[in-house]
């Protein structure tokens, strides 16, 4: 699992970022009154295509697939929670944001458990 | 055959190919490069060169030949050859189509390489054929993932990212196994998708 403060920064600065631009940008995108599901499916479209040259942007400070997967992951997990906040009225736009980090930090976690639990194993 | 539509692709990657690779991926994975790169003894082939970014992780005094499809991007490597400390010979070359004598290498070294070569099973028994009878093959590779959802999301992006550089999704442990090496050994460094892998040529 990585220790070197560098890159666990970098990888929750990236996941974080990511997922509040999207959730951002989902929250412009998708009006409320919108079913749950196609909020989620157009906030999952939305992260999918954002996420890619988002983590672009990470991608020669901190490394190549530790950035672009959660990255990716970040990008979809906050457009469908988000896409499906908004349609539901449950969030404004600007609260979209907030949603979008909190996505992000909980891909960070979850990737370093994962790495933690998978990283390192040999056969 | 020089496989052109791989050494173009290649060539026209070498422009950004150190923006993109040179800062955080090489720091990120030095350390891991270091550490396989001191296995590093005898007669050493290094496969796919690239700019030369790895060079700095090699240990001094060994005798390497490097080899890349793209002569755009051993232009670049030459430079960064020059500083090493020992004997490196770059050289233009397709792997599947390696202009060794069979045997004339102990080890096969590669670093992120099989993610691009367009058919690596043929690329991997010719590595083999170069290798002699107990020779080693040492890789560091990133490979598709039986994690969920990464597994779905390198396969997603394949179809696009063949086209700029890399296949994200294949199963490269596998295609070793293919090639017909044995004693197959595989240490995950992230998640199970970037991998160092050690094989050897019975």
């Amino acid at each position: 699992m990585e220790t070197r403060a560098y890159f666990v920064v970098g990888d929750l600065l990236s996941t974080c970022v990511i997922g509040t631009a999207v959730g951002g940008v989902t929250g412009l995108a998708v009006p409320a009154g919108w079913s749950m599901p196609m909020g989620m499916m157009a906030g999952m479209l939305l992260g999918m295509v954002l996420a890619l040259p988002l983590s672009l942007v990470f991608m020669p400070a901190f490394g190549a697939m530790e950035i672009m997967l959660p990255g990716m992951l970040a990008g979809m997990v906050s457009g469908m929670a988000s896409g499906m906040a908004v349609a539901a009225g449950a969030v404004n736009g600007l609260e979209t944001l907030a949603v979008g980090a909190g996505c992000g930090l909980l891909v960070f976690v979850y990737t370093y458990a994962l790495n933690a639990r998978f990283g390192g194993l040999r056969r | 055959m020089t496989d052109a539509a791989t050494r173009d692709k290649w060539d026209r990657a070498a422009k950004t190919f150190d923006l993109m690779n040179g800062a955080g991926p090489e720091k990120r994975w030095g350390a891991v490069k270091s550490r396989l790169f001191s296995l590093m003894q005898g007669r050493v082939l290094f496969v796919a060169a690239g700019t030369g970014l790895d060079f700095r992780f090699f240990p001094p005094g060994q005798q390497i030949v490097a080899i890349d499809i793209s002569p755009r991007m051993l232009e670049q490597a030459t430079l960064k050859a020059a500083s090493y400390d020992g004997e490196l010979e770059l050289r233009e070359m397709d792997v599947h189509d390696l202009e060794f004598a069979d045997g004339s290498f102990d080890q096969v070294f590669t670093s992120c390489t099989f993610c691009s070569v367009p058919n690596p099973v043929k690329g991997l028994e010719a590595l083999r054929r170069a290798l002699v009878p107990g020779g080693e093959l040492h890789m560091f590779e990133h490979t598709g993932s039986r994690l969920f959802p990464f597994n779905l999301m390198l396969r997603a992006m394949t179809p696009l990212s063949r086209r700029v550089g890399p296949e994200l999704d294949r199963d490269t442990p596998a295609n070793v196994e293919q090639a017909g090496f044995d004693d197959i050994e595989v240490e995950n460094v992230f998640l199970d998708v970037v991998r160092l892998i050690h094989a050897r040529k019975v």
